[in-house]
């Protein structure tokens, strides 16, 4: 059963460094356990043979403990005395597949824990499921299918994902979400509609229908993500596979032929050390890293409470050309707030407060709450008995929300071209003055609201839009990187104009329909972008599936997550932000190991080959100064393993993410990644020859 | 696979061990064939990886 702290993804800890450590050592030493053990079993060949460069490491470490067992395996003319460094060599290659190994299981293990915790929130219960004639029966929650109707009250576990099909309850997700606050779940809303199994009623009833079969539920899909079984190769990881492997294949073809040249020379290399010579120039760092890196990259989305289906979502976030956003609650708090009334027509401040309460009696939205609040503070009152009048829901496609009294009258609020339209078409009077309010209150970069009674306007009310603090810097970061930004707003054009600039997106869209998203988004696609997006109801679906990153708010329909390819867990549009530069520092971290590892390469060089061709010539290539051949072999070998576990780090962590474009970023990798993987060895493999002679190792 | 790669080595082995009959001992020739066989069957596993890196 889940614990108190049922929070199953924390969000990234901000607290003092220390405090932090002091909180994750259990669980990191419980992964670091685990890991150890799982290195050591994915020494089995057929999870070996996986990773091509490791594969061939793999090989090469079994040929060299059989040449440790009998060294004249291979040579009749070879001495015991080799049997020694045969060992060393051997145990150093056997290191380098474990460190690989570890890496990946420390990667997979945090996965595992994420998964484990969700898999406690399934614990199996006894569902009330109703028949077709009415009654209800008890069942397993394991028995229950797509489609059976199921009835469920306050302190039950929710058997399996459903729609709400009658009711309203509170229902609590921190399950799933982490957070404590209660969520309302009720019938025919779009977003509230929606319930996951594993969550835990509140209070009151719910009538679910249910909507997936046992295994396949949201829960179900989560723990197959995280747990990496549906983990298949990305792209961009299989474009680089292909390059190791070309790399490892070249390097075994000029190893392989190197035998007979030597012998030519009369200097015929030992088998052990042209195994070294090929584990040394393949790119084994970033063969050991490479699957980490991908896992880590996945994991540090679910750190942020983001699901994704897959890691090629998560790798096309970082190619990312083009964000659509909505503006509220991504740009702006979500919040408006009213801020002032401006009467017209004739009416006074206190006319229009009476109207735009009577307009927003009903409205719960925060909107619609503020309205209220600031009309109350004017003195108004309500001008008909809330029992008797009817609320009249916002659309997007009316633009507008209000109530009927008995009486006949027609009390709304809306967007200024709305009212005017509703007031033309009662046969009513639009003032000049209504547009001149309009102007005043856009310009000012707020929401204009036009209030009437049937045919009669009274004015418009200013809701303020604040812009979320540090959000043009984001922009401003994402516009270094290339990245074009696209707000989309119910908003007239002026608002909306004053808005994008002060928020300082590239370009807008005013007055948008849910059509409006998918056409934009094909448009860019069009043009060669790829375009990521976020959305939680069911009209977003189609747009969620268009985009190449489509992120679904957890509040969202059960039609929007299925579309979209992550799943915010907070509901929190502006992730998508945090998330593009996830996607981006994931694609970075692995190129800049793929150029340190390939880079390391030149130092190796300089360490074997003058040692396998002592005494022909060659001498002038040991830069290094090292002590022996063997020593020079073995220090080659020691730092070729060691480099991944001090790597496995930066590979899990990522390499920190800097807002600069592609070529500042290459340029930039080149520097420290490249000529660091050129320089790190040479003091490396110097460093390991000197302890070597310290220790008599050889 | 698993049943031909084992039977596909053992069969090299003895075809290419004669080979080395000449300089070496019937054990390093044999362990000389194997590694050979061995050594092209790794080059043949990694061409299949850049074949098809999606199946590793």
């Amino acid at each position: 059963m889940p614990t108190s702290t049922r929070v199953l993804f924390p969000r990234m800890p901000r607290g003092p460094r220390q405090e932090r450590r002091y909180l994750e050592r259990p669980r990191q030493q419980g992964l670091v356990r685990r890991a150890v053990l799982e290195a050591f079993r994915k020494l089995d060949p057929r999870q070996a043979v996986g990773n091509p460069v490791m594969f061939v490491v793999w090989c090469g470490t079994a040929l060299c403990l059989a040449l440790t067992l009998e060294p004249r395996l291979l040579d009749a003319q070879a001495g015991a005395e080799e049997r020694s460094f045969n060992a060393l060599i051997s145990l150093t290659l056997l290191a380098t597949l474990l460190f690989a190994n570890f890496a990946e299981a420390l990667a997979e293990g945090r996965g595992k824990a994420q998964a484990d915790a969700l898999r406690r929130t399934q614990a199996r219960t006894q569902a009330r499921r109703q028949l077709a004639d009415g009654s209800i029966e008890l069942v397993d929650s394991s028995d229950l299918r797509r489609g059976d109707l199921v009835l469920v009250q306050g302190g039950d576990v929710i058997p399996a994902d459903g729609e709400v099909i009658a009711g309203v309850a509170s229902v609590d997700e921190s399950a799933i979400t982490g957070e404590s606050a209660p969520v309302l779940k009720e019938a025919g809303s779009d977003v509230a509609g929606s319930v996951t199994g594993g969550t835990r009623i509140l209070s009151d009833q719910l009538t679910l229908r249910i909507t997936a079969d046992p295994g396949k539920g949201f829960i179900d899909r989560m723990i197959a993500l995280v747990e990496g079984a549906e983990r298949s190769k990305t792209p961009n990881e299989i474009a680089l596979t292909v390059l190791l492997a070309v790399l490892t294949q070249v390097f075994l073809i000029a190893v392989a032929t190197l035998s007979p040249v030597a012998g030519f020379l009369q200097k015929a290399p030992s088998v052990v050390t042209l195994v070294a010579l090929l584990v040394a120039l393949i790119p084994t760092t970033i063969g050991g890293l490479l699957s980490a890196i991908g896992i880590a990259g996945m994991d540090r989305v679910a750190q942020f409470n983001v699901i994704a289906t897959s890691g090629r979502a998560v790798e096309a976030c970082g190619d990312v050309n083009t964000l659509v956003l909505d503006k509220t609650g991504t740009i702006t708090l979500g919040n408006r707030l009213a801020e002032e009334f401006l009467p017209v027509g004739g009416h006074n401040v206190a006319e229009l407060a009476e109207v735009a309460l009577g307009a927003s009696c009903f409205d719960q939205t925060p909107e619609g709450r503020s309205i209220v609040r600031l009309a109350e503070k004017l003195g108004a009152a309500l001008p008909f008995a809330a029992a008797d009048a009817s609320g009249i829901d916002f659309s997007a496609r009316t633009r507008m929300s209000g109530s009927d009294t008995p009486d006949g009258s027609e009390f709304r609020k809306g967007a200024v071209d709305a009212i005017k339209g509703f007031v033309r078409s009662r046969g009513g009077p639009v003032p000049d003055q209504l547009d001149q309010c309009f102007e005043q209150v856009s310009r000012l970069g707020g929401t204009p609201l036009a209030v009437c009674r049937s045919a009669e306007v009274f004015g418009v009310i200013y809701l303020k839009d604040i812009i979320k603090p540090g959000i043009r810097e984001r922009f401003d970061q994402l516009r270094r990187m290339g990245i074009r930004t696209v707000m989309l707003t119910g908003d007239n054009p002026i608002t909306a104009g004053v808005i994008a600039r002060e928020a300082g997106v590239d370009d807008f869209i005013a007055e948008a329909t849910p059509e409006d998203k998918i056409a934009v988004i094909q448009q860019e696609q069009k043009l060669g972008k790829l375009v990521a997006m976020t959305g939680d109801g069911s009209n977003d679906a189609p747009a969620l599936a268009q985009a190449n990153v489509g992120v679904a708010m957890n509040s969202g329909t059960q039609t929007a997550k299925e579309a979209a390819n992550m799943v915010d867990l907070d509901s929190d549009p502006t992730k998508l932000i945090d998330i593009v530069t996830i996607g981006k520092q994931l694609l970075i971290t692995r190129g800049a190991l793929t150029t340190f590892s390939i880079a390391n390469d030149i130092a190796k060089y300089f360490a074997i080959l003058p040692a396998l061709f002592a005494g022909v010539g060659l001498e002038a290539l040991n830069v290094m100064r090292l002590a022996s051949p063997q020593s020079a072999i073995l220090s080659a070998m020691v730092f070729n393993a060691l480099i991944i576990p001090a790597l496995v780090p930066l590979a899990l962590k990522g390499v920190k993410f800097r807002p600069l474009s592609a070529e500042q970023l290459l340029r930039r990798n080149l520097l420290v990644y490249g000529a660091g993987g050129v320089v790190a060895p040479f003091v490396g493999i110097k460093l390991i020859d000197l302890a070597i002679g310290a220790l008599r190792l050889i | 696979m698993r049943f031909w790669l084992p039977l596909l080595l053992v069969a090299g082995t003895l075809l290419l061990a004669p080979l080395f009959r000449n300089s070496q001992p019937p054990l390093q020739s044999h362990s000389l064939a194997l590694l050979l066989c061995g050594t092209t069957a790794l080059s043949v596993y990694l061409f299949a990886v850049i074949a098809q890196p999606e199946k590793f």
